[in-house]
């Protein structure tokens, strides 16, 4: 190639167009001609990023707001997972004891009427009663209109609304502190023997002394002291000795039944009137002479 | 040197400075391409997952879906009306069939013209690099974010065919009132389907997505008209319809799924509170992205009616004030009164309607749940049942209208004075709030106490911030209309208290229940006092403050009150029927008093209860005629409303009072003779 400087036009021109600086000129039309066809750039370009999408970051509007409907449904998975955990344990409580322990404060639990009405019958009848009286869910139970009831916490106690379809209040009850309290000792089937429990402590009787003295009290009143004696029956073994508790809560006192099935013992726990319980034990004090003469104590059985 | 040698020196330092320029602009490139290359974002596969976050869609009381925050409702290409896809195409991108994500003629032009015609800026971005932007990008504009734009661009070309990315970019467009995509754009707009919509509908839509706002058709009618117009003569001069047909579709009427002049959806100021609830209660994450369903108790159809009678009231009102400035820009008055409605359904608390002022797109400032405008004389009702409550009165004790100064301690005495500043004497209680009179109010809340009368409020669910002062008998702690309208509505239930609710049920996109509203009645008031408070607010509209309700033509029972506040800053109606209360007020945003054009004070009765009367006539049309329950106790005595006794034949206009059991009409004043100084209405220490 000869890269001297050439000396007249003439020879620049020919330079110009003889075959190597043609040949270039053409390639580069040719390139360029070609890109504007078949945009071959872009083309490259666009593989070659193809190819390395999958390394690069989840960043710019699209992924930030995929992260944010990630975050958003993680959460309101939680909200609901933990709602149904609740309203799950709800549906399969038996007691309403249970019910409160499975609620959150801040949200109550929806109940089917049906299981309510279970639990309803499930509590003695004068506890029931303090709720709702009977008379009240027969008349919503027979306009067909109670289809559901929604439990919610009040203070230590539980809100009760029963509901119609549209979730209108039917009626509106409530589970004090104190008569939870009362359901939750109801409820209670404790391992051991009276000797375990302090609020027996020096007021434990023989079943056979405990029954006796009960017997000689008015048929109308023995109800008042053992509300549910079914729930006693029910249950398997046989009772051995009674506690009498000497703390009144709310107009009940505890008494504790000491069930012996097989060789295991365990106690049950009811409430009876205060005033009915103070009568049995001054009867049981009367009794104590009588049966002293013609019962024998079991062994070991602390006598009042 | 000769001159072709000089010539030939010129060509060849050209000829060099071109490679030399060109070598540079190649390097700049690739340098910049390995640069941007570096944090340039994953583009996601498929394409289509770009609309995968749902919408929260809220309902209405009726079922029908009334807005979607966030996601995007996705539609195929042959869901969409061919017209639209093809004035986007000859709008935004005529070449989009042909190029690879880049218009390399369009953008040497519009570089030549930013770099060269300064203060000029082009745009070339295809319909790939915009949907690029939309989709990566900020709008922050500089040379590496708009190389960056490209490279995505030409990926996406790329990966994805041209009806993947046509598809892709109308699914995710702005139109404006949250609208996104053109199936919610369409639905929106025309209340259809992306499918059905026109010529002209398409192409106007098709002009939105540039300046979604500018071009809203709500509040800018004309520009909107100007930008379909570009949108059909570029369609024709690309050859996609004939001049004839850009001609005939540019005189079609359009039909909004709403009237133009009320801007925006008729539950706006309705959803912006309950879009504020939900965010509270579950924060704005999942409001915006977690796809919530919400049922709310709004009824479109008593919003839309409250919309109109706010709508046409205001506009009076503007006659009457004689309001005529108008602002350069939207061409509203600037300086025009504002208002606002809540109804509520007295056996429930449902919030069936709420607008919060004249226009939502003109203010977003909710008036009907802000608690700072006075109530005036609307605070009387509350007053009145702490009297029959608290002291044993009943609507036929007599009180003297008369100037009263009650003693404060601490501060100056009050003196209220009446509205029309005269006296007239002995007159019952309930011709008394009939008449709304001041000075007995006085006299009544001086007896009552201020701290009973607020906790009758509360009882009937007011809980804005009260001050136990005198005044409050008058109206002087500001409460919201929302408040008003629920308080009311214990009155209408016979003191029964429903919490007023926009939400009745909350699940998420399966169904899944997150809340449930309880529609839960608490007793908080005696129902046979209350009878007697309403059949005296049945009076105020009867023959009192309120009587222009029946003279509009509203004639099913009702009771309510009027109130204005001092200086006429407020003017109230509240009133309401068996089943339906209903709060309005109206007034200045700012300190300005309502008065007409002849410098007269507008009052609850002139400003407010056409309003009312306006929309309950329309929104219990049909409706049977329902009377309020009688209490059993109640028993009904025909008294002189002067004299408080009971009515003989020549008696004028005498009042029909309700008694409670062991109550009796008596027309004693000796009450008010033992504390008030009869000469100059002092009460006596």
């Amino acid at each position: 190639m000869d890269w001297s400087e050439p000396r007249n036009f003439k020879e620049w021109l020919r330079r110009v167009f003889s075959l190597r600086p043609v040949a270039l000129f053409l390639l580069v039309l040719a390139v360029l001609v070609l890109e504007l066809r078949f945009d071959w750039i872009e083309q490259s370009v666009g593989a070659y990023l193809v190819t390395t999408n999958s390394r690069r970051p989840r960043s710019g509007a699209i992924w930030v707001a995929g992260e944010r409907t990630k975050t958003a449904k993680q959460a309101l998975e939680q909200i609901l997972t933990d709602r149904e955990a609740s309203q799950r344990e709800a549906r399969g409580a038996t007691t309403f004891t249970q019910i409160l322990s499975t609620m959150s404060p801040e949200q109550g639990v929806m109940l089917s009427s049906e299981h309510f009405r279970k639990l309803y019958l499930s509590l003695p009848e004068e506890i029931a009663g303090e709720i709702v009286t009977p008379f009240d869910l027969l008349e919503l139970s027979s306009n067909g209109q109670w289809v559901r009831t929604f439990l919610k916490s009040e203070g230590a106690g539980l809100r009760i609304y029963l509901l119609n379809a549209k979730n209108r209040v039917m009626q509106e009850c409530a589970i004090s502190y104190t008569l939870l309290r009362r359901i939750e000792r109801l409820e209670t089937a404790l391992t051991g023997t009276l000797d375990d429990l302090p609020i027996f402590e020096n007021r434990i009787y023989s079943a056979e002394r405990f029954f006796f003295a009960l017997k000689s009290l008015p048929d109308a009143d023995l109800r008042s002291i053992v509300p549910q004696p079914e729930r006693l029956l029910e249950t398997p073994g046989h009772i051995v000795r009674v506690g009498i508790s000497d703390e009144a809560i709310s107009g009940f006192i505890d008494l504790g039944f000491e069930i012996e099935d097989g060789t295991r013992r365990k106690v049950l726990l009811l409430q009876g009137r205060e005033w009915a319980v103070w009568l049995l034990r001054s009867h049981l004090k009367e009794k104590s002479s009588e049966m002293k003469q013609g019962s024998t104590e079991r062994q070991g059985d602390r006598i009042l | 040197m000769t001159s072709s040698a000089s010539f030939i020196r010129v060509l060849r330092t050209a000829f060099y400075i071109i490679v030399a320029a060109s070598g540079i602009a190649v390097l700049i490139a690739v340098f910049m391409f390995f640069t941007a290359v570096r944090d340039l974002p994953r583009v996601p596969e498929p394409l289509s997952r770009i609309i995968e976050t749902p919408p929260t869609e809220i309902y209405a009381a009726t079922g029908e879906r009334i807005m979607a925050i966030g996601g995007r409702e996705a539609v195929s290409l042959s869901r969409v009306s061919p017209y639209f896809i093809q004035a986007m195409l000859a709008t935004e991108d005529h070449r989009f069939w042909e190029h690879h994500g880049l218009n390399k003629f369009r953008t040497l032009k519009a570089l030549w013209v930013t770099l060269f015609e300064p203060g000029r800026v082009e745009g070339a971005s295809t319909i790939t690099q915009q949907l690029a932007k939309n989709l990566f990008f900020s709008f922050k504009r500089t040379y590496m974010r708009k190389f960056r734009e490209l490279l995505v661009a030409i990926q996406i070309e790329s990966r994805f065919s041209k009806r993947e990315i046509l598809e892709a970019y109308i699914n995710q467009i702005p139109f404006g009132i949250g609208a996104h995509g053109i199936e919610q754009g369409s639905k929106t707009f025309f209340d259809k389907p992306a499918s059905d919509l026109t010529l002209a509908e398409s192409t106007l839509l098709a002009g939105l997505p540039k300046s979604p706002t500018r071009y809203n058709p709500y509040l800018n009618y004309d520009l909107a008209k100007k930008r379909q117009r570009i949108v059909l003569f570029r369609m024709a001069s690309v050859g996609f319809i004939t001049r004839e047909q850009a001609h005939r579709a540019l005189q079609e009427k359009l039909q909004f799924s709403r009237p133009l002049p009320t801007g925006a959806r008729a539950g706006s100021y309705f959803l912006d509170v309950v879009v504020k609830g939900l965010e509270e209660r579950y924060g704005a994450e999942i409001v915006h992205h977690g796809g919530l369903r919400v049922f709310t108790t709004l009824d479109p159809h008593l919003q839309s009616l409250a919309m109109e009678s706010l709508r046409s009231g205001l506009e009076s009102l503007d006659r009457m004030i004689g309001v005529q400035e108008e602002s350069s820009y939207t061409g509203i008055p600037v300086s025009r009164p504002q208002g606002a409605l809540v109804a509520v359904e007295t056996n429930s608390g449902a919030v069936k309607a709420l607008i919060g002022g004249r226009n939502y797109l003109e203010s977003e400032y909710n008036r009907a749940v802000q608690n700072n405008r006075l109530p005036g004389s609307g605070f009387k009702p509350f007053l009145y049942y702490t009297a029959f409550e608290k002291l044993g009165m009943n609507p036929a004790t007599l009180f003297i209208d008369m100037p009263v100064t009650v003693p404060v301690i601490g501060a100056q005495d009050w003196s209220p004075r009446n509205f029309g500043l005269k006296h007239e004497g002995p007159m019952v209680l309930k011709q008394a709030l009939i008449k709304s009179v001041n000075s007995i109010a006085a006299q009544l809340v001086e007896r009552t106490g201020p701290e009973d009368v607020i906790r009758t409020a509360r009882r009937c669910g007011i809980e804005s911030p009260l001050e136990p002062v005198y005044s409050i008998a008058l109206g002087t702690s500001g409460v919201s209309p929302l408040e008003m309208a629920s308080a009311f509505a214990t009155f209408a239930t016979g003191g029964i208290y429903h919490e007023p609710f926009l939400i009745s049920r909350v699940e998420d996109m399966l169904g899944r229940v997150l809340e449930e509203h309880i529609v839960s009645g608490k007793r908080r008031l005696d129902a046979s006092i209350v009878y007697q408070v309403v059949d005296t607010m049945r009076g105020v509209i009867d023959s009192g403050t309120g009587s222009v309700v029946k003279r509009l033509g509203f004639d099913l029972p009702a009771a309510g009150k009027t109130g204005t506040s001092d200086r006429y800053h407020d003017a109230w109606f509240t009133g309401f029927t068996p089943t339906l209360s209903t709060a309005v007020w109206v007034g200045f945003d700012r300190e300005k008093e309502l008065r007409d054009a002849g410098g007269l004070g507008i009052t609850g009765s002139g400003g407010a209860a056409p309003i009312w009367a306006s929309f309950m006539i329309r929104a219990t049309e049909g409706e049977p005629r329902r009377e309020f329950p009688v209490p059993p106790d109640i028993t009904f005595e025909t008294v002189d409303p002067a004299t408080g006794r009971k009515a003989t034949s020549l008696t004028v206009s005498p009042l029909t009072i309700p008694l409670r059991k062991g109550q009796e009409v008596s027309g004693d004043i000796q009450e008010q003779e033992a504390d008030i100084d009869l000469e100059n209405g002092a009460f006596k220490n």
